[in-house]
């Protein structure tokens, strides 16, 4: 029974009904048993007086007048109770005058004397005695004895009880069935589908759905689940294989180097007299020695995006300098396919937060792919406009293109659009994804479009504008900035020294920020992102060593230059100094070629 | 006190009287019995005020004849209340009318005189008793007859309302006869 409990609802719910029937009938029966056992005793004691109080009065005309048959018949009315067993008549005087026995009982005694009026219990009996009086005078006694059987009541409410139990039951068996319809059926019929898709691993199964009460929503629910773990499954197979694919490929790509690196090593050391072909050689190495380290940053990168840890490093860059960088990047490939490139940029400059080596990287990438992907003797176009908000960066090619189906594709990890001819291209199939997650860092978009395979396609990236911090790109783009020139920040309570250390460098071309205390150095620092700075230690506000702490803990200074100039020069003050964060430890006064080594050596 | 122990010895005579209903016996328990029964018809006739001249006027019962049983009854009485009102027992002379009293009990000694008392009787409204066989016939209300040597008693109805009385129904039920109302 506990078994089968354990595995079926539909039991459960019967018990459940059979239990709150029992327990609320059986909770009735004791109230009323309790209740009608107070009120029993009471009753019937009335009852009797009652009865013996009518004989009195019927029965004080045949005392008065001595007629014994009379007050016989009298007393014969006590057949109509037949829970009487007994009534007796004594005259006034204490001698038995008439009697009366339950018929069918044998002769019971009765007492030889009356006595006072009022009741008794003895036993199963109930005795009671009453004077007869008549115009004022006592003219005898009247005596009952009756059954007085609370148990056996209470044995007839409790049969009564179990009648009614046993009826209650069957009704309650009858609802728990058409509960069972209602209730369980529906779930059971969730858990026969649940039971099919564990084992036979189908995620096309659906529950019926019943009735559109709240099991008719986890029968809704319960699909909508499996209709995900469906997707879910379906997702983690398609990733698994590419993933598979993946690692042929990069073990391909990895391997591919190594032949020619050991052919060249090979001709190194048979002909090492051989300049020319020595040349050759290490121009090869150098060319397989690239294309190693290219796989292996964009497996990098690979891992970066893969644990969430790509980062940019932001700053207001000019877009058209950004363009310039990954031309440069892409035009080997570019010449070597011998493709036409056209460039065109508006004459004003374009500015864009962002990470300018990143941003390059990802126009790079997807100068690449339209070099990669278009015959030899294609035509790329690269395009840089503005909108209202945002800069639009485009590059199409009149390539392979690409299938209506794949534009969405080819920006998920590992997706290559051509296998076959992906062969003859090194590649990870990572480049679009990467540079579609490098966009996203910059709040920008990347989409591909193409009218179909064989007739080309198209890039556009879409980044939102720097307007408000423009003035720096101009100042940056200023003839007056040249090649080599570092954002510097100086913070030092010394106002002179700080003054003139920031005109000698603002002199040489740097853009420089002078602050004269702590705290100003670190809001300054937040604004600015310096390439180094200065610091004095014993400043107000914020002391040099927490400025320092607090600058490798933001993302946009972790990476400057820390210097701390002092006054201190001890061992002790320098180790200080590098716990703290900082780079480098000047000693003031500060020797102006010292600055200038440092600047030099980042 | 002394006449409620009176009481208590003719109401004991008459518990015992069926019990030592021995011949040697029955003619003076029988006389007392018919006392004591005299004394208890009164209580079962329903007296109305116009039938007493005052609140407190006695109930007064004649008796013509039967010396023991007027003796026995001026024994029991004294003392008795009936309705709120005081038993007396009055001898009835020859040639006496029983005007005055409320109930008459003519003895079988009377039996040449009995047709003129009951007229008598009813004439003054008086409740007539008797213990002759034609006792209701001659227009008593209620007549003593004997039962297996016990005293019994008839009743008719009809006597009792031409006398402007009304008998309770309780006492019909030990009557050995009761004679209906002429409809």
């Amino acid at each position: 029974m506990l078994e089968s409990l354990r595995h079926s609802l539909r039991r459960k719910v019967i018990l459940l009904v059979l239990a709150a029937t029992v327990a609320a009938l059986a909770l009735t029966a004791l109230g009323l048993v309790i209740y009608d056992l107070r009120v029993y005793e009471k009753q019937w004691t009335d009852d009797l007086n009652t009865q013996a109080e009518i004989l009195a009065r019927a029965s004080a005309p045949a005392l008065a007048f001595d007629d014994r048959r009379t007050a016989t018949t009298d007393l014969t009315l006590m057949k109509v109770r037949p829970r009487v067993l007994g009534a007796a008549l004594y005259t006034r005087g204490g001698e038995l005058f008439a009697t009366y026995t339950k018929p069918g009982l044998e002769a019971v005694a009765f007492p030889p004397r009356p006595q006072a009026d009022g009741y008794t219990i003895e036993g199963d009996q109930l005795r009671i005695f009453r004077r007869v009086v008549e115009g004022g005078e006592t003219i005898g006694t009247v005596y009952l004895r009756a059954y007085y059987q609370p148990w056996e009541r209470v044995r007839d409410y409790l049969t009564i009880l179990g009648v009614v139990m046993l009826a209650s039951l069957a009704l309650a068996a009858l609802v728990s069935g058409w509960l069972q319809s209602a209730i369980t059926v529906p779930i059971l019929e969730v858990a026969h589908t649940a039971r099919q898709v564990i084992s036979q691993q189908d995620y096309s199964l659906r529950a019926r759905k019943i009735t559109d009460d709240e099991i008719g929503q986890l029968v809704d629910s319960f699909n909508a689940m499996l209709a995900e773990a469906g997707r879910r499954a379906e997702a983690l197979r398609e990733a698994d294989r590419r993933k598979d694919e993946f690692l042929a490929t990069l073990a391909h790509e990895l391997r591919n180097p190594l032949a020619p690196l050991r052919n060249a090593l090979e001709i190194l050391r048979v002909a090492p007299s051989n300049p020319a072909l020595a040349e050759k050689a290490r121009s090869m190495m150098e060319r397989q020695l690239n294309q190693m380290v290219r796989l292996v940053d964009d497996l990098l990168d690979v891992s970066r995006i893969t644990t969430g840890k790509l980062a940019v490093r932001k700053g207001v860059i000019d877009l058209q300098a950004t363009l310039h960088d990954a031309i440069e990047t892409a035009r080997p490939l570019v010449e070597a396919r011998r493709h036409e490139l056209v460039v065109e940029m508006p004459p004003e400059p374009i500015a864009v937060e962002g990470d300018r080596t990143r941003l390059a990287q990802v126009f790079s990438n997807l100068l690449n792919n339209a070099a990669k992907y278009t015959e030899p003797g294609g035509r790329i176009a690269l395009t840089l406009a503005k909108d209202a908000q945002e800069a639009v960066v485009s590059v199409s090619d009149n390539g392979i293109g690409l299938d209506p189906a794949s534009l969405q594709s080819i920006f998920d990890m590992f997706v290559q659009v051509d296998r076959t001819l992906e062969r003859t291209h090194a590649g990870l199939g990572v480049g679009l994804t990467l540079a579609r997650r490098l966009v996203a860092l910059h709040d920008g978009t990347l989409t591909a479009t193409s009218d179909g395979r064989g007739r080309g396609s198209g890039f556009e990236v879409r980044l939102p504008l720097a307007g408000a911090v423009r003035s720096e790109v101009d100042k940056a783009r200023h003839p007056g900035g040249r090649e080599g020139s570092r954002r510097i920040l100086i913070a030092d309570d010394n106002a002179d020294f700080a003054n003139s250390l920031g005109a000698t460098l603002t002199g040489r071309g740097h853009d420089v920020r002078v602050v004269y205390d702590g705290a100003e150095a670190l809001a300054t620092a937040a604004r600015f992102n310096p390439d180094f700075a200065f610091l004095d230690i014993g400043m107000p506000r914020v002391h040099g060593y927490e400025v320092a702490r607090r600058l490798r803990e933001q993302p946009g200074t972790a990476k400057c230059v820390l210097v701390a100039v002092t006054g201190w020069g001890q061992e002790d003050d320098r180790q200080r100094a590098r716990e703290a964060g900082f780079d480098r430890h000047l000693v003031k006064p500060a020797d102006p070629a010292d600055i200038d080594s440092i600047l030099k050596s980042y | 006190m002394i006449a409620l122990g009176q009481a208590m010895v003719a109401v004991a005579l008459l518990a015992l009287a069926p019990l030592n209903a021995q011949a040697q016996h029955s003619e003076a328990t029988e006389t007392s019995v018919k006392a004591a029964f005299l004394f208890k018809f009164a209580g079962y006739v329903e007296w109305t005020p116009a039938d007493f001249a005052a609140e407190d006027a006695p109930l007064v019962i004649a008796v013509a004849g039967a010396e023991e049983i007027a003796a026995d009854l001026a024994r029991i009485v004294p003392g008795r209340i009936v309705y709120g009102h005081p038993v007396t027992v009055r001898k009835l002379r020859e040639g006496e009318s029983a005007r005055g009293a409320h109930l008459v009990f003519v003895g079988r000694q009377e039996s040449a005189r009995l047709a003129a008392i009951l007229r008598a009787a009813r004439e003054h409204g008086v409740l007539a008793v008797t213990e002759s066989d034609k006792g209701l016939e001659l227009g008593a209300a209620i007549n003593f007859v004997a039962v297996e040597d016990r005293v019994g008693f008839e009743v008719s109805l009809d006597s009792a309302e031409k006398s402007g009385h009304r008998i309770s129904s309780r006492m019909l039920t030990v009557a050995r006869r009761v004679l209906p109302k002429a409809s």
